[in-house]
Formats: structure tokens, C-alpha cells, sequence
């Protein structure tokens, strides 16, 4: 009796040992509604930012290692400016892992295998938007790819998810990869619009019940597509497609709201790099409206000092006279000098005459509020957007494609659509040197501190090969990150890039 | 919850499942029979020695030691139990591990769920659930108010401690309890009317410490100036301290006065009365009492107080109703450190000029600390209330227990204190535990030869777990102190952008069904068998239940061969094989592969959407987690002895034990490239091995209360071993451990350091190229570090395991003298065979890579300016070097941490019959007077070996363990 009535007890309490975690959402919750598409989507998304802002990343990657920044307090800091990439700082670890870009890879591939199940279960979620939110993970997937290669050369392509039974896998060469990654944003060009939540033929009315307001320069867009393919091509060489794909970015800019910058907006703490805008040609952006953004992942943390936060001595700085000698032309509105030998402006640079000039073009600082008086508390809280490209770095990228396919004059009216809108004369060959040579120059001013100029170093000395060092670095690979040790130990198919073994 | 609570109530009373919650529970074969408590005359046995047999330990003398935590209280008292006690920071967190660690120690978390069980007459404690650091940028102390939640222990309301640590023992207590089980026995009601009053007051007494000020350390790294610059620069770039170059400044090169600040004498005491009566039929106790205990670093100290309250009926000849309340209220004064500031706001200020070693300064900077608060309250309430029907043979219990600690932690820092952005902090977390449980036993006695003994059991146990959070930065003014919202939910006084809100919920459920039957012949041998079924909601739906079962025999030598032996006055053997589940902490393992919002990041670790929505994604920072996690469980075998020489005057156990905590969960660093940080796999297993022994000799004793010596000693050693690792591996490196089978899971991975590399000829290999470390080239000034593998480079490689982090021997030394009234005890504590990593001392020395790091680990406490250690026992390495030479992960910062301590020593005069006449009558009354923490033996060159989190890993941040001198009062009316 009792042996009885104790089953009949366990039968009805079976249900007490099955508890809905309220803290993760288990594979036969997900999939089901629209809301799911939506949070896996901009999951990919938040990713990539992630993968971008991680440690700085994006800046140590980009900017760093051309020497242009210097470190005065900093010991890892100093060695990636020393290209000691293997020293064993934990920042230098973590930058030589790749694990968060296939967080970002993994994230697209689960996406799209999986997303067709939203569309058979919630009748709100259209073919349409499927496609189109298809299109985007592959787009986020292609320029995760194109990150890594820029970084680590071979990386291992993995297209699928392999849930639950992953293997390892080599790497693959970096032009195989490109290859895929080019012919994946391809496939995306037909179906991406360029604006969401707005009357564009490829994405009619509201996406996800939300206007255009709230998607403006958020995600992938067509115009993203092509920025990306213009940058894929730059780094394998392909010149013809480099133009012809900026050429695309800049026809279609009016149709997608992207815009050049006047100099103002640019460096206003409340510019151009703050929230989101339609000229973020491809950018991840943090809402500071949402409580998105923090003390680290954005260059304000490594760049800015007194008067915008509460620091003696930033980490990074760029020394007096490598200022001078990057903005050595008068009139100059971003930074120049005066016949007295006084800043014109404080927006490039801020305490120019101190030891430390503070590298002031993004400070968004409390969402660009802050003030910068000293009688104000600071606070370092920072929100600029993880920015990969706009509208003048395709301008100058479609100008060194034409200078390298011969087309001078081409190139050089490129060239001058920037000089101008930065108050600078045209360019002259006697005063400014090759066109070649003065385009590199305006991107190290015009994208400072927006991560290009190491990869921007990388193509020049390709294409001039007139420094034998950065030669020799290209050929025998140290243009490269090593691979992480750690990564290495796990998956023994990789091999260590060979400038690092 | 699946069925009314009432019906269950109804359905087991009507049924016939039942069990006895005070019932006797440590299941040794040989058990004496339990006390009767209401007939105890504790009056007259107030001096008893500490240890008493098998890990039962009297809480009477207990209760004479200034301490507040049970970990405090158990120290050096029972074999098998390690009790870290990491700071003498009054109420913080204090681990405790019985027998060995079941797996590495990679965080707080992992050190939570390796602690044993408590239970407080029949109730499992639950403690605080490590979900929270999932929110943390910083895991040093867990958001709330990091408490130590085992305070809540009035040691004068226990009649008995017993540590159980074997299977036979702790089984029946569940998967809660497969770290071993505490087992702490309230006083029970008694008829006798009796009134108790005890009190101790004291003093804990200001620590002596040399100070500094900036001239010293000028001084010492002028050496390193000296040696590697050529004019007092390294390269361009380097930036000598502003601090430390003034020298005109008093700021910092004047007296170091700071520790009139910082350090105190410490006012401690402890008040507690009790009264009990009633009937057989109807009986009660109630106990209330407050302690106060005060730190003697930085204005630290915590507040207790603390009611307790027992019932006993007997409304019918066969049926019992028992019903007991224990509540407590805990408040603490925290530190004041910067490094547990910045973690809780999660903002690191400018750090390039530290605090002031100034008296003025420190006291003004102090003063900011009183425009704002930070209030830490826990409440804790446990009881049970059951009943005991007996009817012959048969005895049914019924009882339901609930278990709920709550804290709250309010916080306002004001401006100053934050470079001009306050910061206000609201925490509200409660932890629950219901627990209902029905048990049936069968007693039965067949002749005069046989008897039997069988029980079956039922048991349903709800635990949840819950928080609020809030915290919010750069508010209106000072004076506005709370995240005011005005009704449509705007915050008003804070901006809504820097406000931050968290809320998270866990639940486990366990629901448990058992039978144990235990036989004994003629009391000479006895075999008793348990089974039990257990099913828990963290584990998958494919396994839910796991299957326990623990074998026992005894023999009891003395009964069956020895019955005439006059030397041998006790002899039995106990032998016990098992298995027992256990359980996950996290629900998140029971969902096999799951979708979360994890896309933080270093320095931002919450991160919470993408363009203003929740994302979702694979817990790609967590980790994987596939399908077919089974139940880890723990295999144990023990075998025991306890006997009794010359008429039980010596007096002890030995035990020897193996014990294997099998498919537990590990993240193993794997699959990145499908983005994950690690891939939790289960099949890691820990064995322990061990010998416990525990000894009282009654030394001297004579008649008519002249002089009695009982001396007690209890040792234990331990030897861990990592068997296997998830997947088959044989080694893999986490974080800085290496966990390699075959090896113990607490070894540090080092670089053996051979000292210092002077020149270049030195730095050459045979082949001619230049030693490297890490791909950097080694140059003179570096430390010449063991090539261990002979590759001519100097990487993880060539680190190799040195040390334990845990002791591998620990043990207790007590000696109680008395003569007539007099008595006098002191207790020994001792821990041996352990290392730790003296990280301040790197600290210390690597100051040009900390000096210009802004992160948490390069903070500079004001305890920057003691005197800890002798930094001039190093070699004069080149501290520029990017291999860093005074880097932590080298042996030579690991240190010998054995140590011996004097715990306690205590005179007591027994004024009883001196006061036993008049109106009034006094059956006991006991005054004592005791210094603890008097001394410390140890090679270890830092401060206190003691003070070292569960890493190994002494960053200074421990405050002193005082010395305390009380004096206290038990009086018995």
C-alpha cells in the first residue's frame, strides 16, 4: 500500500524536477517566433562588435602596430608598437586568439541553418525577411572572414556549425578564403537594400515593426556589401574591382543616405562617431540611449586624457613633431599650425604644446555630453561607434585603385574631393609629391585612429616596395598575428604563421 | 510545484512515511545510543575536552572563543576538515573543504560548490548560489553583501558539532551533502526551569607594522636606476612617478602616520541568555544573544544578533510535535579597500597618484567615506516543524523545514570619492530552501540475538534563488542618495543612461525517495545497506535520477574476542563502500545547448543588446554545453577503527579513506573555431586518499579534584590526485594551472628560476643564439630561467608543478589541565606541506609595469606603505625587460606556507559551590579569562601564511587575524 501510494507520489512530482531555467533559453524555445529571428540576428551583430571592440582590438590591430602611437606608460602596449606580438602580456594573448570572430562565424552558420524553422512556425515572419536576414548573417560571416585573414593570413573556413559534433579543421589559405568571402557578398548584393524600415524596393515598410529611424546605420546594407568587397579586393590586389566596387558605394550613397563629413561634425563629441547614422557605412554602434557602451572597447579609452577624463597621461599619444610632420600643409582644418607656430584648431589634437598632446577626433564622452571644463566631474564613459568604413575612406580607396590602374587624374579628383572638404588647396605634384604617395597621406590623416593605417601601410608597401624591411615583413609573413598558443594546443591541425615559429 | 503542500502533509500522515529528523544519523555500526537531553546535567560537565570521539566536538568550550563563524569555531578541531580563513575581516567568506578537493579551485564558484553541507538539527542550509558572478567584471566578492552566512551560529544554542565525513554517515543526507555534512545539534528543551547567561568582552589588539613613505621607496628603486639606466631614464618614454619624484613634498615624504587610521583595537564581545522549561508532556527553550566582533583593520567588524527557539510536545502518549526557530540579523562593516570598491562600481579612476601615507591626508580622504554608506544586512531564518507518531515498532515522522537567507547591500559613494561621479548601489537577494520529508521506521528486535532496523524515506526540496540589482553613477548631487524613479519608471535623480539593472532567478528542485535496513548480532556485528533514488531538476532530462547506494559492516572486536581483555577497553572495526550523486549548481547544464545574451567583453561584461534589443546567442564566454551530461557522483571507501585503551584513559579512531568524485563537469578550453571559450564536458575525476587519527589520553588523572592532564591531538593527511579529465586528455592548461593526471589539482605551474643572467657571454646557447623567452631575446638583467626542455627557448613548456595550494597535512593539539576549580586549556592549530605564491612581493618589485597599467591589479592599496616582507632578498632584476622578470608565474615567489599556530589559551576558575547559598541558586558559574591567536611559527617571509585566498595566491588584501584577549562569565541559574 504505502510502495503504491510513494509511485503514485514520484508520478505526479515528475513535473517538479522539470524547471524552465529562466536564465537560458533551450533549443526547443528558440526558433519559434519572430522575436527569436530577431535576437539571433542582432546577436550576430552585437559579435561582431564584440570581436572588433575586445580589447581594444580594432585599434591595437590597426593602429597600433604602424608606430604612429606611441606608449608611454604601457609595457604591452609598447610591444605590439615593437611588433613583439608573442611577448606574454595577457591584452597580446588575447588579440592573438581568433576565437571571438568565430563566435560571430558560428553565430551566422547556426542563423542560417536553423532559420527556416521561425518561418514554418510564426506566420509574421516572412519569406522576405528571411532572405533578407539571411543575407545579412552571410554578409556579417564575409567580413568576419576578411577581418581574420587581414590579421592571422590563413585562417581554417568553416561554413557550417557543426553543433554539437565539432571537428577541427586546418587552415586555409587567405586568398581561398578572400575568394569565398567575395563570392558570398556577391550572392548578398541582389537581396540587401539600402535602407531598413523605410520604402526601399528590396525592404518595403517596417522591419521588425520598427522605422527607419531605429535601423539607420545599424546593419549590412548594399552599400556596406560593396564597401566590403572594394576592401577585400584592395587586400588581394585586385585594383579593377577595388574601383569598381567604390565607384558602386559612391553612386549609391545618395540613394542610402551616406554622406562625407564636414571636418565639424567629424570631430564634435556629439558628431559623426557618436549613435547611429545612415554614414556609417559599416559600423557597429553602441546605444547610448539603451545603457550600450562602457569604460573599454572604444579608442577614447586608450587615446583621451585631461580635459576629457580624469587621466594625467593617456595611453597612447603621437609625439609633437610626427604631428607636424603628418599635417604638414597650412590651413589644414583638422590640425595645422598658424604663422605664429599656434594650433589653428584643437580638433585633431587637444594640449598640442603639452608633453603629451592628447589625440582628441573621437570623444564621445556620456554620448558626447561631457564637458570638458575642469570645473566638471568626468566620467569615462565612452560610446563611439566600432566603425570599419565611410564614404571618404572609399573615396580614397577608389582614388589609390585609379592611381594604380593609371588613371591619374581619376585618382586625383578623388583626392581633392577630400583635400577640399578638409580646407586644403588641390593637389600639386612639386608640393605633394606622387599621387600615390599623397593619397596614403590623407588616409593616415583623414581615418587616424579609425584602425586603417596598418593595413593601409601593408597595400603601399606592395604597391611601392620601396622600403626593404616592410618588403621582407610582407614576404615572410609578419605582417601577421602569431596564432594564440592556446589555440594552437587545442586544434593540432594549425599551424603557427611562420614569421612567429 | 506538483501537488499542494497540505495534501502531501495529509497523504504521508494518513500513509505512514515518516522519519525521525533528530534521530541519530551518524550510521557507524557501533553508535552509542543518543543522549538523553533533557536528563543532561550540563551544569556540572562544563570543562570537557574539546575533541571528543569521531569528530564530535564540544561546543561548550567552543563558545569561549571570541570568533563569529562556524569556519572559525571548527578550525584545527576535526579531522579531515581544512577551514581557510582567508581574512581577519570579521563575517567575510571563509572555506571550508573535508577530505580534499573534489576538483580545481579555478573560481568563487568552483570553491562554493565544493563546500560541505550544514545542517542545523535536521534543516540543510543553503547557502548563497554563485550565479551572480555571471554579472561580474571582477569575481573578488560576490555581489550583495558577501556575508559569511555561516555566522548564524550562536555556538552556546549547540549541544553538539559532528563533522561526518565518511559515506556511511553523510548519505542519507543526499546530494547536498556529497562534500561531507556539518552536523550541528541544538540544545534541546529539558522540564527542569533553568536560566543561562553567558558573556566574554575583550579587546583585539592593534597590529605592530613598520611603515613607509615615498623617501623608501625612492630608495629602493634607485637601485634598479642605478643599475640600468644611464641617466635615471630607461628610454624616453619612461615616466618617473609624479608621486615619488617630488621629493619636496610632505604629501608623501612625510611621516607615515597612516596606521592611526587604518588600525585599531578591536572591541569584541559576545552576550547570550537562555531560558528553558515545562513538562514532559510540553517543553520549551528560547535563546537570544548579540555579538559583536570588530576588526582591527580599516573600521571592519560585523554585528549579530540572534534568537533561537525550541518546542516540544507531546500531546498524546505516541505523538510528537517539535517545532524550532532560528533567526538572525548580520550586520557588517566592510573595508574600505580600493580594489573592493572599484569592483563593485565597475569603474576604475585615474590611478596615477595614490593614496598619501599622511596622517591629514588619509584622515580627509577617510572623511568622504561618511557623506555616503554602505549597509550590509543579511537575515537569516531557519526552522522546522514536525511530527513524531510512535506507535510499537513503528515510528513516523513528518516534518517540513525552511531554510531563507536574505541580504541587502545599499551603497552611496559619494563624489569625492569617485572623481566627481557618485554612486549609488541597491542589492536585494534572498536564497529559500523548502524541504519536506517523510520518513517510516521499523524497529524490531527478533530474540535476543537479532535486531533490525529499516527506514524508507521521502523527500522534496525546493532551493531558489533570487536578486535585484541596481547601480547607478554620476547623480544630482551628494544629498540625493537612491535611484529615485518617478511612476512611469524614469529614473530622477540618476541619469537613466548610467543606470544599470539586473534581476536573476535560479531554482532546483530534488526530489529523493530512500531505504536503509541495518542489522546487528548480539552487538557484535552489524551490516547496514542504503539505497536511494534522487532526481534533480539541473540535470538533463535524460538523466534525471541516479541511483546512490552506500554498503556498511561493522565488527565489533572488543564484544566478540576481547570481552575479557582488561587492557582493551573498546575495539571495533568499521568498514563502508558507496556511491553518491551529486549535483550541478547551475540550471544552465540541464538545458543541453541553449541560446543566452552573452556578447560582453573585456572591461564590459554585460553588455546587454544590440541597437537597443536583447540579443540572444550561444553562450559562447560560458561555454558549450551538449546533450548526455550524466550525474557526477563520488565513490568512497572508508575503514575505521576506534578503540579504547586501559579503561578508555586513551581514547581514538583511525580512519583511512579513498574517495573518487567521478564525471564531474570541466570546461575544457575547446572549439574555438566555432567561437566557443570552452566546451563543458564531464568526466573529470579527483581521488583523494587519506589517513585521519585522532587520539585523547586522560595523562594524569586523581580523585577529589586534584591534577588532570587530558591531552588531544588530531592529525590528518591527504594526498590528491587528478585521475582523468573530460575526453581523455591528459593535461590542459586553465588560466595559470595546469591540470595534468596523475598529479594533484592545487600544484602551481612555475618557471624554475636560476637567477640572473650579468652578461652576454652567459645568454649565449652552444649553437651561438641568444637564450629566448617567448620569442623575445633573454638580455643581461634578466633572470636565467631552467630550460627545462632543452629547446633553447624559455616558454609554458619548460613550467613545471611545484607546490600544493591546499595542506596536505592539518591537525589540532589541545591539552586541558585542571586542578580543583582551576582549569587551563590551549589549543594548537597547524597546517603542513603547503605553498603559496607571495604575489605582493611581485607585486611589489615589478612596479614599472604596474605603475602604468590602470587596471584592478595594479591598484595601490594604503597598505602600499608597510613594510611587508624584504624586498632585498631579490635579485636586481631589469624591471623594464618585456619578459617581465619579476613575473608571478616563477618559483621564485612560492613560499613554504606551513605553519603552526597557539590558537587559545584560557584559565578558568569554577566559582560554583563558592556561590551555591541564599535566596538565589546558582548551579554553575564559570569565569575565564582567554588569548587567542598568540603566536604563529612559520618560514613564510610575507605576513600571515594563513591570509591567502583559495588560489594560493597572497595579493596582501587579507587583514590581520588579531590577537584577542577576553574575558568572559557562564552562569547556570
Amino acid at each position: 500500500m504505502a510502495v503504491l501510494v510513494l509511485f503514485m507520489l514520484l508520478g505526479g512530482c515528475k513535473k517538479m524536477v522539470d524547471v524552465q531555467s529562466t536564465r537560458a533559453v533551450a533549443e526547443p524555445n528558440m526558433w519559434n517566433k519572430l522575436e527569436d529571428a530577431r535576437g539571433a540576428l542582432l546577436g550576430i551583430y552585437g559579435l561582431a562588435r564584440t570581436a572588433m571592440v575586445d580589447n581594444n582590438a580594432h585599434w591595437i590591430y590597426g593602429d597600433l602596430r604602424a608606430k604612429q602611437f606611441v606608449s608611454p606608460t604601457r609595457q604591452d602596449l609598447k610591444a605590439v608598437i615593437d611588433n613583439h606580438l608573442a611577448a606574454s602580456y595577457p591584452t597580446l594573448e588575447a588579440l592573438s586568439s581568433w576565437r571571438r570572430w568565430y563566435a560571430v562565424i558560428n553565430a551566422a552558420n547556426i542563423f542560417i541553418e536553423r532559420i527556416p524553422e521561425v518561418k514554418k512556425a510564426d506566420l509574421r515572419y516572412t519569406a522576405n525577411t528571411m532572405d533578407l536576414d539571411i543575407a545579412q548573417a552571410r554578409f556579417l560571416r564575409a567580413f568576419a572572414y576578411f577581418y581574420m585573414v587581414r590579421i592571422w593570413g590563413d585562417v581554417p573556413l568553416i561554413i557550417s556549425s557543426h553543433d554539437g559534433k565539432f571537428e577541427n579543421k586546418a587552415q586555409n589559405t587567405g586568398s581561398e578564403v578572400l575568394a569565398w568571402a567575395e563570392k558570398e557578398l556577391s550572392a548578398t548584393l541582389e537581396i540587401l537594400p539600402n535602407r531598413y524600415g523605410l520604402s526601399d524596393p528590396k525592404q518595403p515598410g517596417l522591419y521588425y515593426n520598427e522605422g527607419s529611424s531605429r535601423w539607420q546605420g545599424t546593419l549590412a546594407r548594399r552599400i556596406s556589401a560593396y564597401a566590403l568587397l572594394a576592401h577585400i579586393a584592395a587586400w588581394q590586389g585586385d585594383y579593377s574591382k577595388v574601383a569598381s566596387n567604390a565607384t558602386k558605394v559612391i553612386n549609391e550613397a545618395g540613394n542610402a543616405g551616406v554622406t562625407l563629413t564636414d571636418v565639424g561634425s567629424l570631430t564634435n563629441s556629439s558628431g559623426f562617431f557618436s549613435g547611429k547614422r545612415d554614414s556609417h557605412l559599416l559600423g557597429f554602434n553602441f546605444t547610448f540611449e539603451q545603457g550600450e557602451g562602457g569604460m573599454s572597447g572604444h579608442i577614447e579609452e586608450l587615446t583621451l586624457a585631461s580635459p576629457f577624463v580624469n587621466k594625467a597621461i593617456p595611453d597612447l599619444y603621437i609625439p609633437k613633431d610626427a604631428i607636424l610632420d603628418i599635417f604638414n600643409e597650412k590651413k589644414d582644418t583638422r590640425f595645422g599650425l598658424d604663422t605664429l607656430g599656434r594650433p589653428t584648431s584643437d580638433r585633431y589634437f587637444v594640449n598640442f604644446d603639452s608633453r603629451y598632446p592628447v589625440f582628441s577626433k573621437i570623444k564621445v564622452v556620456e554620448g558626447g555630453s561631457a564637458s570638458t571644463s575642469p570645473s566638471e566631474a568626468k566620467f569615462s564613459f565612452f560610446s563611439s561607434v566600432a566603425l570599419f568604413t565611410r564614404l571618404e575612406d572609399i573615396y580614397l580607396l577608389r582614388a589609390e585603385a585609379n592611381s594604380v590602374l593609371g588613371d591619374r587624374q581619376s585618382a586625383i579628383d578623388d583626392l581633392n574631393a577630400i583635400r577640399s572638404s578638409r580646407g586644403l588647396p588641390n593637389y600639386i605634384e612639386t608640393t605633394n609629391g606622387l599621387v600615390i604617395d599623397a593619397i596614403f597621406k590623407e588616409r593616415k590623416r583623414e581615418l587616424m585612429g579609425e584602425g586603417h593605417l596598418w593595413y593601409d601601410l601593408v597595400r603601399y608597401n606592395k604597391i611601392r616596395q620601396n622600403n626593404l624591411a616592410f618588403t621582407e615583413l610582407i614576404r615572410n609573413g609578419g605582417i601577421y598575428w602569431p596564432v594564440s598558443e592556446q589555440l594552437l594546443q587545442q586544434n593540432k591541425l594549425l599551424t603557427q604563421n611562420l614569421y612567429w615559429k | 510545484m506538483c501537488i499542494k503542500l497540505p495534501l502531501l502533509l495529509c497523504a504521508s500522515l494518513c500513509l505512514n512515511f515518516s522519519y525521525g529528523y533528530a534521530r541519530d544519523l551518524d550510521q557507524s555500526a557501533f553508535q552509542e545510543p543518543l543522549t538523553d537531553t533533557s536528563k543532561l546535567d550540563t551544569t556540572r560537565k562544563i570543562i570537557r575536552p574539546v575533541v571528543r570521539r569521531k569528530g564530535s566536538i564540544s561546543p561548550q568550550k567552543l563558545s569561549e572563543i571570541p570568533v563569529v563563524s562556524l569556519q572559525q569555531y571548527l578550525k584545527g578541531q576535526a579531522p579531515g576538515l581544512t577551514v581557510q580563513e582567508p581574512s581577519g575581516e570579521p563575517g567575510t567568506i571563509q572555506n571550508m573543504f573535508i577530505r580534499g578537493l573534489s576538483g580545481p579551485l579555478l573560481s568563487p564558484a568552483d570553491v562554493m560548490q565544493q563546500q560541505p553541507l550544514v545542517v542545523l538539527d535536521g534543516i540543510p542550509l543553503i547557502g548563497e548560489h554563485p550565479f551572480a558572478y555571471d554579472i561580474q567584471l571582477y569575481n573578488y566578492n560576490r555581489i550583495g553583501t558577501a556575508t559569511n552566512l555561516l555566522t548564524n551560529i550562536d555556538m552556546n544554542n549547540i549541544q553538539e558539532v559532528k563533522v561526518l565525513r565518511d559515506l556511511s554517515a553523510v548519505a542519507i543526507y543526499g546530494p547536498n551533502a556529497a562534500n561531507g555534512v556539518i552536523l550541528l545539534t541544538s540544545k534541546k528543551p529539558g522540564t527542569i526551569r533553568r536560566i543561562s547567561f553567558n558573556t566574554y568582552f575583550g579587546l583585539a589588539l592593534r597590529p605592530n607594522v613598520t611603515t613607509l613613505n615615498a623617501s623608501a621607496e625612492n630608495a629602493f628603486r634607485k637601485q634598479f636606476y642605478d643599475r640600468y639606466t644611464a641617466n635615471g631614464r630607461y628610454s624616453d618614454e619612461d615616466v618617473y612617478p609624479q608621486y615619488l619624484s617630488d621629493a619636496s613634498s610632505p604629501l608623501y615624504n612625510g611621516p607615515s602616520n597612516w596606521t592611526d587610521y587604518y588600525y585599531r583595537n578591536g572591541m569584541v564581545h559576545g552576550i547570550s541568555a537562555d531560558l528553558s522549561g515545562g513538562t514532559e508532556r510540553a517543553n520549551f527553550r528560547f535563546a537570544g544573544g548579540n555579538v559583536r566582533n570588530e576588526g582591527v583593520a580599516d573600521s571592519t567588524g560585523l554585528n549579530r544578533y540572534n534568537v533561537m527557539f525550541n518546542i516540544n510536545m507531546k500531546p498524546l502518549q505516541w505523538l510528537t510535535v517539535s517545532l524550532m526557530v532560528n533567526a538572525n540579523r548580520l550586520e557588517r562593516d566592510r573595508n574600505r579597500s580600493l580594489r573592493d570598491r572599484f569592483a563593485q562600481t565597475n569603474y576604475i579612476p585615474s590611478l596615477s597618484l595614490p593614496l598619501a601615507p599622511n596622517k591629514e591626508v588619509y584622515g580627509k580622504y577617510l572623511n568622504q567615506f561618511s557623506k555616503g554608506y554602505d549597509n550590509n544586512i543579511n537575515t537569516l531564518l531557519d526552522g522546522y516543524g514536525k511530527l513524531i507518531v510512535n506507535l510499537k515498532d513503528v515510528e513516523i515522522s513528518s516534518g517540513i523545514s525552511v531554510d531563507y537567507n536574505e541580504g541587502t547591500r545599499d551603497i552611496f559613494f559619494a563624489k569625492p570619492l569617485m572623481e566627481g561621479n557618485s554612486y549609488a548601489s541597491n542589492y536585494f537577494g534572498y536564497n529559500q530552501r523548502l524541504l519536506f520529508e517523510n520518513v517510516i521506521s521499523y524497529t524490531k528486535q527478533f530474540g535476543s540475538d537479532h535486531h533490525l532496523k529499516a527506514s524508507a524515506g521521502q523527500l522534496l526540496q525546493w532551493d531558489l534563488s533570487k536578486y535585484n540589482y541596481a547601480y547607478a553613477y554620476k547623480g544630482v548631487n551628494d544629498f540625493i542618495k537612491l535611484n529615485l524613479i518617478n511612476k512611469d519608471l524614469i529614473p530622477t535623480s540618476f541619469p537613466a543612461n548610467l543606470l544599470f539593472k539586473f534581476l536573476d532567478k535560479t531554482s532546483h528542485n530534488l526530489l529523493s525517495v530512500y531505504g536503509r535496513a541495518t542489522y546487528d548480532f548480539k552487538d557484535k556485528y552489524s551490516l547496514s545497506l542504503l539505497l536511494r533514488e534522487d532526481a534533480s531538476s539541473n540535470a538533463q532530462p535524460t538523466s534525471r535520477w541516479f541511483l546512490s547506494s552506500v554498503l556498511s559492516a561493522g565488527w565489533n572486536v572488543k564484544n566478540d574476542l576481547l570481552s575479557n581483555s582488561k587492557n582493551v577497553s573498546a575495539l571495533s572495526l568499521r568498514l563502508s563502500a558507496g556511491r553518491l550523486g551529486k549535483t550541478n549548481a547551475y540550471d544552465n547544464f540541464g538545458q543541453g545547448p541553449q541560446y543566452t545574451s552573452d556578447i560582453g567583453y573585456t572591461g564590459n561584461v554585460t553588455l546587454p543588446g544590440y541597437n537597443g534589443f536583447a540579443i540572444l546567442s550561444r553562450p559562447y564566454n560560458f561555454g558549450w554545453v551538449g546533450y548526455g551530461i550524466p550525474w557526477a557522483y563520488t565513490d568512497q571507501l572508508n575503514f575505521g577503527i576506534d578503540f579504547g585503551i586501559n579503561n578508555n584513559r586513551l581514547q581514538g579512531s583511525l580512519d583511512v579513506y579513498t574517495k573518487t568524485d567521478k564525471n564531474q563537469l570541466l570546461g575544457i578550453p575547446a572549439y574555438s573555431e566555432y567561437g566557443y571559450k570552452t566546451s563543458l564536458e564531464p568526466g573529470l575525476s579527483v581521488n583523494n586518499k587519506g589517513v585521519e587519527l585522532l587520539l585523547s589520553y586522560a595523562a594524569v588523572q586523581s580523585q577529589n579534584n586534584g591534577f588532570a592532564w587530558t591531552p588531544a591531538f588530531n592529525i590528518s593527511y591527504n594526498a590528491n590526485k587528478l585521475v582523468a579529465l573530460p575526453g581523455g586528455l591528459k593535461e590542459i592548461v586553465i588560466g595559470n594551472r595546469l591540470l595534468r593526471t596523475g598529479e594533484a589539482v592545487d600544484r602551481y605551474w612555475l618557471l624554475t628560476n636560476e637567477g640572473i643572467y650579468n652578461s652576454v657571454d652567459e645568454l649565449r646557447q652552444a649553437d651561438g643564439t641568444a637564450m629566448q623567452y617567448s620569442g623575445t631575446a633573454l638580455q643581461p638583467g634578466d633572470p636565467k630561467w631552467k630550460d627545462q626542455n632543452g629547446d633553447q627557448m624559455i616558454d609554458a613548456r619548460d613550467k613545471t608543478l611545484y607546490g600544493h595550494s591546499q595542506p596536505v597535512v592539518i591537525g589540532g593539539f589541545n591539552n586541558d589541565f585542571k586542578y580543583g576549580k582551576w582549569s587551563l586549556s590551549m589549543n594548537f592549530y597547524f597546517n603542513l606541506g603547503h605553498s603559496l605564491m607571495n604575489q605582493q612581493m611581485a607585486n611589489s618589485l615589478d612596479f614599472i609595469n604596474r605603475e602604468g597599467g590602470n587596471s584592478i591589479t595594479s591598484l595601490k592599496e594604503i597598505t602600499f606603505w608597510e613594510k611587508r616582507g624584504n624586498r632585498n632578498d631579490y635579485p636586481l632584476y631589469n624591471p623594464w625587460s618585456s619578459v617581465i622578470p619579476y613575473r608571478i608565474d616563477q618559483n621564485l615567489f612560492l613560499e613554504n606556507a606551513s605553519f603552526l599556530k597557539m590558537r587559545t589559551l584560557s584559565v578558568g576558575y569554577d566559582l560554583v559551590s563558592a556561590q551555591n547559598r541564599g535566596k538565589l541558586k546558582i548551579n554553575g558559574l564559570y569565569v575565564y579569562a582567554m588569548a587567542s591567536n598568540l603566536f604563529t611559527l612559520t618560514k613564510y617571509k610575507g605576513t600571515d601564511p594563513e591570509l591567502v585566498p583559495y588560489t594560493g595566491y597572497d595579493t596582501g588584501y587579507g587583514m590581520p587575524i588579531p590577537r584577542t584577549y577576553t574575558l568572559g562569565l557562564k552562569m547556570n541559574l
